[in-house]
């Protein structure tokens, strides 16, 4: 089949690699129909996830066709349309029988930071993700939702991470109504975030970018006020000034790891490698929020440790919740809002490519250019 | 500020109407989970991390280790993952692993590419001297 492979730092490229195949009885093999390109794929194509290796297939996003059944699956029938969760979650487990399938015990035996995860190296399980012609699924009951008939692909697609991850941004933010959000990182995910915001009853939402052009596209598709933090003297202390001197109720971290605007963090954690990434976003959230506020982190770090003001966090009372999105629990009733129209989950895609011109995708994606905010890859079957 | 910002603003503003609030539930099976969970079967080598009890009952075979990266990588899966040296022998073996492509990608010409100017450069001095 053709996939996408990663050959080193800032390179990929589409070659052919044998069909993935049923190595479980609880998997499936999916035809891919649609794949998007995440803004945490771009942490893997610059290197900085341990143990990703040579010919590596990324992607964790997909939209698919049952095309392989392993013997024990029940659920699923050939020909069904489903979106499937980015996390490889068994169902039975300590964490998946209390909702936390991001933490499934039985997916991952490369570390505990994770669970498995589709297309995201070895230090998250080993698996091909689904950017390519097939994926293998695993526990294929448990994580796969059905499309539902008359719905297209991709309606239904981002409801694999990125929604529900911005959704999740929200609601770990705790908005009991009224409060003051201030979302860094107008990506994807920040978009989706501040959506949620506004579900959830947030009073005003502002959106922290460096890229104009987000900001306005934020403005347009969340309706939110915008702040260009290259165009102010001090981020923080024009944020705290934004809300009476003390800052916002809620910051959500949506940027995570390769984080603009501190060269210090730049050079320690992306250039020296001396912590993982450049925690910038975070360290503003903290210093932002007002004392006992919420700060709400869906932005990627990786292990082992950053640079951040614990001690000004302990100080100012903070609240501060994070996880990878246990997905699953969330795609019903996100998919409701997508069917009544308060999330136009599609709105967001600004580029379409066949996955043959996909490292043509990762360039723009990466680099920003030309208006681009999501990336959508489809298999030349599709 | 619009005070309906975006239609249905403050649908989901009841916490238990949001699909993690409480982030723990009640255990109970997912809907479609089933044990016991059979063991899957590998083929290649994978590596589990030292802090680790068991191996879990499924997981990926993709890239499996091979060459210089591969045993560095079995090195780093001798420690913890609470360790930053699991972490940076890993970093390192990628970087490792690119190299090993490289090669493999430029061997079959470069060596013999290489070969060839050495011992000609070898004839040529000889042939000069005498
Ligand atoms: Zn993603
Ligand atoms: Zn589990």
């Amino acid at each position: 089949m053709r996939a996408l492979t990663y050959q080193g730092p800032f390179k990929v490229r589409v070659e052919n690699k044998p069909d993935p195949r049923l190595e479980h009885p609880q998997d499936v093999i999916l035809k891919v129909t649609r794949t998007a390109i995440c803004g945490s794929d771009l942490h893997l194509l610059h290197g900085l996830v341990p143990d990703t290796r040579v010919g590596h297939t990324f992607g964790h996003e997909f939209t698919g066709v049952v095309e392989e059944l392993g013997s024990e699956v029940s659920q699923l029938h050939k020909g069904d349309r489903v979106v499937v969760p980015f996390n490889i979650s068994c169902g039975t487990c300590f964490y998946c029988q209390r909702g936390l399938t991001a933490s499934c015990e039985n997916s991952n035996p490369s570390s505990d930071v994770a669970c498995g995860v589709y297309g995201y190296s070895h230090t998250t399980g080993g698996y091909d993700g689904g950017q390519a012609e097939y994926v293998r699924v695993p526990f294929a009951d448990v994580g796969p939702l059905k499309i539902p008939d008359g719905m297209e692909d991709e309606e239904a697609l981002f409801l694999g991470d990125i929604l529900p991850t911005g959704y999740m941004g929200a609601e770990m933010g705790e908005i009991k109504g009224g409060e003051t959000v201030v979302v860094f990182g107008a990506g994807p995910v920040g978009l989706f975030a501040m959506r949620s915001a506004w579900l959830m009853g947030a009073g005003r939402v502002i959106a922290v970018d460096c890229v104009q052009y987000r900001l306005d596209f934020a403005e347009r598709y969340a309706k939110v006020e915008t702040v260009n933090f290259r165009e102010v003297d001090d981020i923080v202390l024009y944020l705290k000034e934004l809300f009476e001197g003390r800052g916002p109720d809620v910051c959500i971290d949506a940027v995570g790891m390769e984080a603009e605007g501190s060269l210090g963090q730049r050079v320690l954690g992306l250039g020296l490698k001396l912590e993982a990434g450049a925690p910038t976003v975070l360290t503003w959230c903290i210093d932002v929020v007002r004392k006992g506020g919420n700060v709400s982190i869906v932005g990627v770090y990786g292990p082992p440790w950053n640079l951040m003001p614990i001690g000004t966090a302990m100080n100012k009372g903070l609240t501060l919740r994070m996880n990878q999105c246990n997905v699953r629990r969330y795609m019903p009733h996100l998919l409701q809002h997508i069917r009544e129209g308060r999330i136009d989950a599609k709105g967001i895609i600004t580029h379409r490519f066949p996955l043959e011109e996909a490292p043509k995708a990762y360039h723009l994606f990466a680099q920003k250019q030309d208006g681009c905010v999501k990336c959508v890859l489809t298999p030349g079957h599709a | 500020m619009p005070d309906r910002p975006i239609p249905d603003a403050a649908v989901d503003l009841e916490p238990s109407s949001r699909p993690g609030v409480p982030m723990e539930r009640t255990p109970q099976p997912m809907p479609g989970a089933r044990v016991p969970i059979r063991v899957q079967h590998s083929d290649v080598r994978v590596f589990k991390h030292k802090g680790r009890a068991g191996f879990p009952p499924v997981f990926g075979t993709a890239q499996p280790p091979h060459g210089v990266s591969g045993l560095l990588r079995k090195v780093a899966y001798g420690y913890p993952d609470h360790l930053a040296r699991h972490w940076m022998i890993l970093l390192l073996a990628d970087r490792v692993d690119v190299w090993e492509h490289r090669l493999a990608r430029v061997g079959p010409w470069a060596v013999p590419t290489v070969g060839v100017l050495a011992l000609t450069g070898l004839a040529w001095r000889k042939w000069s001297r005498a």
